[in-house]
């Protein structure tokens, strides 16, 4: 269609075809000065994409976000299991009665030790042409997963004592009062009998719909809302039939620690030749990048931070690729970090 | 072995949690036995692919948290050039790949395809391939993935119920629907959109004489006898597939005809709301007479 109007000129997606590399150092570099430098999708460097958060759609989870961020589209689904104590290799009970001063270390240690928390991503649903189903999860996925799997536990964002199911001993049990035992849970911590029996094992899917870029922060934002939206049934020990019993009433919402918030860039460079004279090593910092222009960076930076107690705590720092970003970098970029902090706040 | 691909989670089995009492039936909104539930069908989800689409259906009961029941999403890949190393092929390939998301059914599902998976693939395959004028396209293929993110089941069915397996037939023909308009959507010549319709035989009350419904919620009802789910091209009055499940009580022959041809009323009606759907992407903002 182009070359018939005119032979000699390309359309821009043509171009960006042809040579995506160029294309979007011309973008980023207009040759005259009085046009702003701007990305191919019409963004400014430091603009990311709009988060829309939507929770509780699915019916068959406990908790449930479905978060779209552009054309980046992704579903988390929570859905908690019981997991028998008796079931788990190597259990130590935990001190409930006592609990030390390294709390917070030994209920992570709870959590990871057994296995409480199972996030995965499935990318191989057509969600971009290059993921098709029926094959492994890619290196992508698998990359992914994990590190949900550690910002998880080394956010400290679920707390143990929400996944434990308790039973009083039957010597202190107040003998066959009905209601007795839904009220254990409200005050097993004055209980000194009280005992873990099972827990509750929180599979996290996540699922993408649709795959532009930067599947980190959507993912971890769909996990974030669906932790945030999950209800579990009040749950106790059943002596008689030695299984958890769960009652219809009122669920109870997990305590959610913080809102950690992850903010991905790409960093674009100009080749060797490209350079104009006299600049040497430009680079462009992309947040939020789409999938054509991760497609081209070889940097990425991700810095998760959490603002929920007003001042800026950083949880994760990781950079891979490339040889640009340096500390000073890393310590402005978390600026740009607390803006997106702010952006996802108001979508939850 | 464990798939060490993934995050697997505890050695020891978890169990999906048992209540001790029963959940109170909601009351459904009274349906009328000859139509269909509502659907939502939506194209261009997934901008990536060349076509894709989403669907739902209305939940009569509207007291889940979300008002809708079956949840959809195709995209359609292609059509693109098959590997070298392909024999051969004188018309398009298909591939039809279906799979549940791992919290789309009251089991948790896992993440490699169980045989009802396949045979959904394989069903929706040959609904499809009545419609795709395949020569149009040598020596190339086309992939069609559907993903269901929420199976057409009752979160409050008890557990011990037994699933005879019926909502398939509704997640079939919802398969159909949304991959013919993903296939529109992607631009890939077809002799008609194939639209997908269910017709079941039931029992409302253990007690009452069976009765042909439309579009079966299957919670609803006290016993469903067989259900048939057919794949239909409305302007060439042709069937490309048809899968009947169950066994019909008593010897009418006839009964069985007449399944047939009330899933085709559904198939119709299926089929308008795909319509509507294309002409909306087509001509957006305006509303199709």
């Amino acid at each position: 269609m182009a070359t018939t109007q005119s032979p000699l000129t390309l359309s821009s997606a043509t171009f960006a075809k042809l040579s995506p590399h160029p294309y979007l150092l011309a973008n980023l570099q207009p040759p005259d000065a009085s046009t702003p430098s701007s990305r191919t999708n019409g963004r400014q460097p430091r603009q990311a994409r709009q988060p829309n958060i939507n929770t509780s759609s699915l019916s068959h989870a406990h908790g449930s976000a479905v978060v779209r961020t552009g054309d980046t589209t992704v579903i988390c689904g929570v859905r908690g299991e019981t997991l028998l104590t008796t079931d788990i290799p190597n259990y130590r009970a935990p001190d409930v009665v006592n609990p030390t001063k390294s709390d917070a270390v030994a209920e992570a240690d709870e959590l990871r030790d057994y296995d409480l928390l199972v996030p995965n991503i499935e990318l191989a649903t057509g969600c971009a042409p290059n993921f098709l189903p029926g094959v492994p999860p890619t290196t992508l996925a698998q990359t992914l997963s994990t590190r949900l799997y550690s910002l998880l536990h080394s956010s400290g964002l679920v707390d143990v004592e929400d996944l434990r199911i308790y039973h009083d001993r039957p010597e202190k049990q107040v003998p066959r009062h009905g209601d007795k035992m839904e009220e254990v849970d409200a005050d097993e911590e004055e209980e000194d009998t009280a005992e873990v029996k099972a827990y509750w094992v929180l599979y996290i899917d996540v699922l993408f719909v649709s795959f532009d870029g930067n599947p980190f922060d959507a993912a971890w934002a769909a996990v974030l809302a669906a932790l945030r939206d999950t209800k579990l049934p009040p749950a106790v020990w059943d002596p008689d039939h030695e299984m958890v019993l769960c009652s219809r009433k009122a669920p109870s919402s997990l305590n959610i620690r913080g809102m950690p918030v992850a903010c991905t860039a790409a960093v674009f460079t100009a080749k060797e030749k490209q350079q104009r004279k006299g600049e040497q090593g430009q680079y462009w910092i992309l947040v939020d990048p789409d999938r054509f222009e991760e497609s081209l960076c070889d940097e990425a930076l991700t810095v998760v931070v959490d603002r929920t107690l007003g001042e800026t705590k950083v949880l994760g720092i990781s950079k891979s690729g490339g040889t640009t970003v340096g500390p000073q970098l890393m310590w402005k970029y978390v600026t740009v970090a607390e803006e997106r902090w702010q952006e996802f706040k108001s979508a939850l | 072995m464990a798939d060490r691909r993934r995050v697997n989670g505890p050695v020891g089995p978890t169990a999906p949690p048992v209540y001790n009492t029963a959940a109170h039936k909601p009351i459904a909104k009274e349906k009328a036995d000859n139509s269909i539930r509502k659907i939502f069908l939506k194209t261009g989800v997934t901008p990536s692919a060349s076509g894709s689409a989403y669907l739902e259906l209305e939940d009569p009961k509207a007291n889940s948290p979300s008002s809708t029941s079956l949840k959809l999403t195709c995209t359609v890949h292609g059509p693109r050039a098959l590997p070298r190393s392909a024999p051969f092929s004188p018309h398009i390939i298909l591939s039809t790949h279906v799979k549940y998301a791992p919290f789309a059914t009251k089991q948790r599902r896992g993440y490699l395809r169980d045989s009802s998976e396949r045979d959904l693939g394989v069903h929706l395959e040959t609904a499809l391939r009545g419609a795709i004028i395949a020569d149009r396209w040598p020596k190339s293929g086309v992939d069609i993935i559907v993903t269901i993110i929420e199976g057409d089941q009752d979160r409050n069915a008890p557990e011990n119920k037994s699933d005879e397996g019926w909502d398939m037939m509704n997640v079939l023909s919802g398969c159909i629907t949304v991959a013919s308009a993903a296939i529109a959507d992607a631009g890939i010549d077809c002799v008609d959109t194939v639209a997908g319709g269910v017709a079941a035989l039931v029992a409302r009350q253990p007690n009452s004489p069976p009765a042909i419904v439309l579009d079966p919620a299957v919670s609803e009802y006290h016993k469903v006898f067989a259900a048939c789910c057919v794949a239909y091209l409305p302007t060439r009055d042709e069937i490309t597939n048809i899968w009947f499940k169950g066994q019909l009580p008593g010897a009418d022959s006839m009964l069985y005809n007449r399944m047939v041809e009330r899933s085709l009323v559904a198939c119709r009606n299926a089929n308008r709301v795909v319509i509507t759907a294309l002409n909306e992407t087509v001509r957006p903002g305006k509303e199709s007479a």
